[in-house]
């Protein structure tokens, strides 16, 4: 707001400083905390007194939890079906999105309004015929299938995206292109793929990211191990079988880790896109 | 008693001084003009002066009132923007009365006040309506009816026709003539455009890069600018520079432009005394509209014509003086055709000379 | 349209003879007809019907069956059963209950946090990159993580914030926050409202810049003081994007367990419990997917009836 910078600007200004970094710590600090926690020893965190900074510094939680455990076996199930759910989002939404955004045919509005209903669905609604669907095709407890469930939430947020950063890239590139003798097909990927590049890659992150962090479709719709995904184990873990605090913390500092570095890097272009969709929608 | 003095101002941004030293006395009723290309500081002395900046230095007196460390809503000032600035969700009423509201006018007076200022801009058919459903001319009287609401002691104008089209630009500004006419509030008002300075200004204070060029009325600007800049930046098109040497011939003088004799313009109507720059180099600065075609009077220019842009009013030539490019205004008869040779007479009372090296008026 | 490229040879054709088997080609040729658009549509459309509307359409069908896959002797055509042992189910009642408390008051402290972060964001002050990114975590972490978290801190016995509170006097002893019925709910709406208030922040932030300086400077020279100008000013003009916020996150809230699956399971003694929770559960716990559709359906249509109710409320307030 533009102020006056009379002696009430100096009080809101720290003021501001005192809520911004009161707010930060209230975001930040139990991570920080869950951190500390798992370079803990037991005795450390299981105490009458609590104690804030390890007395000891050890890696005994992530050691134990990465062997003694099938965490890897989880993380690794994880990252496949995160894959393949950002694979499959990517040929059919990359195409859809360019349509919406360069095409105007009859019912476009109500197919994208659509697409964004679908967003409202209750997850809990899908979810039974989802598991019994699977079942008959034999995709149930199975990472495609967990991948192509996925899709089913993630794709229209994924056309939703993309098609804001498309509506971004400017049209007469194209049209410079088809001039010059290129194919529709070829002006696509040649030219405004490049274009939005940045907007598919914030896309993609973004997806990968829900796909990676989510919890009840692979709740319902994994068994066994073979195909368990890391936030499934995990619970499964704290609840069956009591998983100690520092391994718990361990657990979480590794899966969360691929999802810092991910938001770091793209986190500027993600905002953006949430935000333009939201305010346009 | 002046009702706005400005004295010593400075402004500086992190390390740019954007304002350097400005001293303006602006006396009651007057209507200062702040005129100047985008970045030379204008806009930012409004704020100073509305109070939305404070000045690095300097003092600003408000009615004789020193109001450096005073609250904007205490200076007694309205203040009109460029994007109008009126309050979306609010009726119009509410907008215009909005500053009244915030001083706990009670309402009846508030609504008579808001009315008789409506009629005045003649929006009393608008006060029910939205901004949203306003067009640029009626926001802008809206603007204008919120700024004279509160009978205020200087009214800030920031480039309010920017954003209009030219017709509507016309319009607006006769009416703020005319509102300065019948209310003789003080003003200040921020342009780019010279036209609205010559039109409406009092006073008229050309500034370029944070520094006042020239603090003068209307006419003494146009006839006898300061230095080059002020002279290139008043009149349409620009007034053209002639690099020359100035000699004397029986005690008159003359300025030699070219290299044969023929290439000479005499002065004999110069005001300005140039006795000192005999034999050096100077610029001429003449207007274009102060040519004519012909060679009656002493005074007279030849150049090959070079390009023609009839206006409908008048008709631009572009003479070619050997190598200087010289713009006349003519009237709207003459058709003289490219490649012809032109003689054109100047009216050298309306001739001013610019030390070349300094840009300024000898 | 296309230019002279199909006589001359160009970069974008084969060439001639092995044309046809060319997919590239094919697909070139194939990107000019009119079809193109609805071709590019197809595959994504595919996977909607398929994983989308068939399942909602069959999960209605589901509501108006009888089916446990524990019991499948009775499993068929039941019509309206289903709903009217939903009528007749406290269980049922009381996690609508739950459920507008928790939505209303986490959607209210989401959107003060937001609002309070938002502007204070926007002052723009040096070090507002680094904090604002900071504030963003909690929205990005996996809702088992963030549930761990403050399951951690709010332990009875481990609680780093128990300790704290305990040190500032505020609390006697430890509590044990989510086995309380009292204080569940309360601690599960922190919890949410941690991890949803930076999707305020952001909407909100984007909203506030978009409005004028100007407007400020007009209303300082007004006398309009910062409260007056945060009421009358930027309130008003973030109304539609608070109203996308609101029904976004109310539809997320209402839709999706997760947090409290992991905090509470709807404990202790269903003080939490939710519907969404209580439809999952009952999918998942009791294999009862009859009965779960028919929850999940009830809660769809009280969704979209309140989505629709508050846009028109919204518009209305306009006026």
């Amino acid at each position: 707001m533009a102020g006056t910078r009379y002696r009430g600007d100096l009080a809101i200004n720290v003021l501001t400083y005192v809520v911004l970094i009161g707010l930060a710590i209230f975001c930040v600090g139990p991570v920080l905390w869950t951190l500390l926690t798992s370079f803990k020893v037991p005795s450390d965190i299981i105490t009458a007194n609590i104690v804030y900074l390890p007395t000891q510094f050890t890696l005994q939680n992530y050691v134990d939890l990465w062997s003694q455990s099938n965490y890897p076996t989880l993380i690794i199930n994880s990252f496949i079906v995160t894959t393949l759910t950002v694979v499959i989002c990517l040929f059919t939404g990359t195409i859809a999105a360019y349509a919406f955004s360069r095409f105007n045919f009859a019912g476009r509005t109500q197919l994208m309004l659509g697409y964004l209903v679908v967003r409202m669905f209750p997850a809990v609604l899908m979810i039974i015929p989802l598991f019994i669907l699977l079942r008959n095709v034999g995709l149930l407890d199975n990472r495609l299938g967990l991948a192509i469930a996925y899709t089913s939430f993630l794709l229209p947020l994924f056309v939703w995206m993309l098609k804001g950063f498309f509506d971004a890239a400017p049209k007469e590139l194209e049209s410079a292109a088809r001039i010059d003798g290129s194919t529709r097909l070829g002006a696509m990927f040649r030219i405004v793929i490049p274009i939005a590049r940045n907007g598919l890659v914030a896309t993609c992150v973004f997806v990968a990211i829900a796909a990676w962090n989510e919890y009840l479709f692979a709740l319902m719709l994994t068994t066994s191990e073979g195909s368990r995904t890391w936030p499934v184990g995990l619970q499964l873990m704290v609840g069956e079988f009591n998983l100690p605090w520092g391994m718990l913390a361990a657990g979480g500092m590794i899966s969360i880790a691929p999802v810092v570095v991910l938001f770091a890097i793209v986190q500027r272009w993600m905002v953006a896109g949430i935000t333009a969709g939201a305010v346009k929608g | 008693m002046a009702t706005l003095s400005l004295s010593g101002i400075r402004k500086k941004f992190g390390a740019v001084e954007v304002l350097k030293n400005i001293d303006i006395e602006l006396e009651e009723g007057g209507f200062l003009v702040l005129l100047g290309p985008s970045g030379c500081g204008k806009s930012t002395l409004l704020s100073i002066i509305a109070g939305l900046e404070p000045a690095s230095g300097g003092d600003i007196l408000i009615g004789g009132r020193k109001v450096n460390d005073v609250h904007p809503k205490d200076r007694n000032i309205a203040m009109v923007f460029q994007s109008y600035a009126l309050y979306p969700t609010m009726p119009v009423r509410r907008n215009i009365g909005f500053g009244l509201e915030m001083r706990k006018v009670q309402k009846p007076e508030r609504d008579e006040a808001v009315d008789r200022a409506a009629d005045l801009l003649q929006v009393t058919h608008l006060l029910d309506r939205k901004p949203a459903q306003l067009s640029g001319g009626q926001r802008q009287r809206v603007a204008m009816g919120r700024a004279i609401v509160r009978d205020p002691d200087l009214f800030l104008f920031d480039e309010p026709l920017s954003n209009l089209d030219a017709k509507l630009r016309v319009e607006m500004r006769t009416e703020i003539k005319r509102l300065h006419n019948r209310l003789h509030t003080s003003i200040v008002y921020v342009t780019h455009d010279q036209v609205e300075a010559m039109t409406l200004g009092t006073k008229v204070a050309v500034m370029k890069e944070g520094v006042i060029q020239q603090l003068a009325d209307p006419q003494t600007i146009y006839e006898r600018p300061a230095n080059t800049f002020v002279a290139g930046f008043i009149g349409s098109p620009a007034m053209n520079f002639l690099d020359g040497q100035l000699d004397v011939e029986s005690g008159k003088p003359y300025l030699r432009y070219g290299n044969s004799a023929a290439e000479s313009l005499a002065l004999p109507d110069l005001e300005q005394d140039v006795s000192r720059w005999f034999g050096k180099h100077v610029l001429a600065g003449i207007r274009p509209e102060s040519m004519h075609f012909g060679s009656e009077g002493g005074a007279t220019l030849s150049g090959i014509v070079d390009v023609v842009e009839p206006t409908g009013p008048d008709t631009h030539v572009v003479v070619k003086l050997g190598e200087q490019p010289l713009t006349a205004r003519l009237g709207p008869r003459a058709r003289p055709k490219r490649g012809d040779r032109i003689t054109l007479s100047v009216d050298t009372a309306a001739v001013s000379l610019f030390d070349p090296l300094t840009g300024l008026r000898l | 349209m296309r230019g002279e490229s199909q006589t001359l040879s160009s970069p974008f054709s084969p060439p001639s003879g092995w044309r046809r088997l060319n997919p590239a080609w094919f697909l070139g040729e194939l990107s000019e007809t009119r079809f193109w658009m609805y071709l590019l549509l197809v595959p994504s459309l595919v996977l909607i019907v398929g994983v989308v509307l068939y399942p909602t359409l069959y999960g209605v069908e589901l509501s108006f069956q009888t089916m446990r896959l524990n019991r499948p002797a009775n499993n068929g055509f039941a019509g309206w059963t289903q709903y009217a042992r939903m009528w007749g189910d406290p269980v049922f009642w009381l996690s609508l209950r739950n459920t507008a408390l928790w939505v209303t008051a986490t959607t209210i402290i989401e959107f003060c946090l937001g609002l309070v972060a938002a502007l204070a964001l926007n002052r723009d002050l040096p070090g507002t990159k680094i904090l604002s990114v900071l504030i963003l975590v909690p929205y990005f972490l996996p809702n088992v993580v963030a549930g761990n978290i403050w399951a951690l801190l709010l332990d009875s016995r481990l609680g780093v914030i128990n300790d704290i509170l305990v040190h500032l006097h505020i609390l006697d002893g430890y509590k044990a926050w989510f086995a309380d019925p009292n204080t569940a709910m309360g601690a599960a709406i922190l919890v949410e409202a941690w991890h949803g208030f930076p999707f305020f922040a952001l909407l909100l932030l984007a909203g506030v810049k978009g409005i004028p300086a100007d407007l400020y400077k007009a209303a300082t020279i007004d006398g309009a003081g910062r409260i007056s100008q945060l009421r009358l000013i930027t309130l008003p003009m973030l109304r539609t994007i608070i109203a996308a916020a609101v029904i976004l996150r109310v539809i997320g809230l209402v839709n999706s367990p997760d947090l409290l699956l992991i905090l509470t399971q709807g404990g202790p003694g269903r003080a939490t419990e939710v519907l969404s929770l209580y439809a999952f559960q009952t999918a998942y716990k009791d294999f009862n997917f009859g009965y779960a559709g028919a929850l999940s359906v009830v809660m769809f249509i009280l969704l979209m009836i309140f989505a629709w109710g508050y846009v028109r409320l919204s518009k209305v307030n306009e006026d």
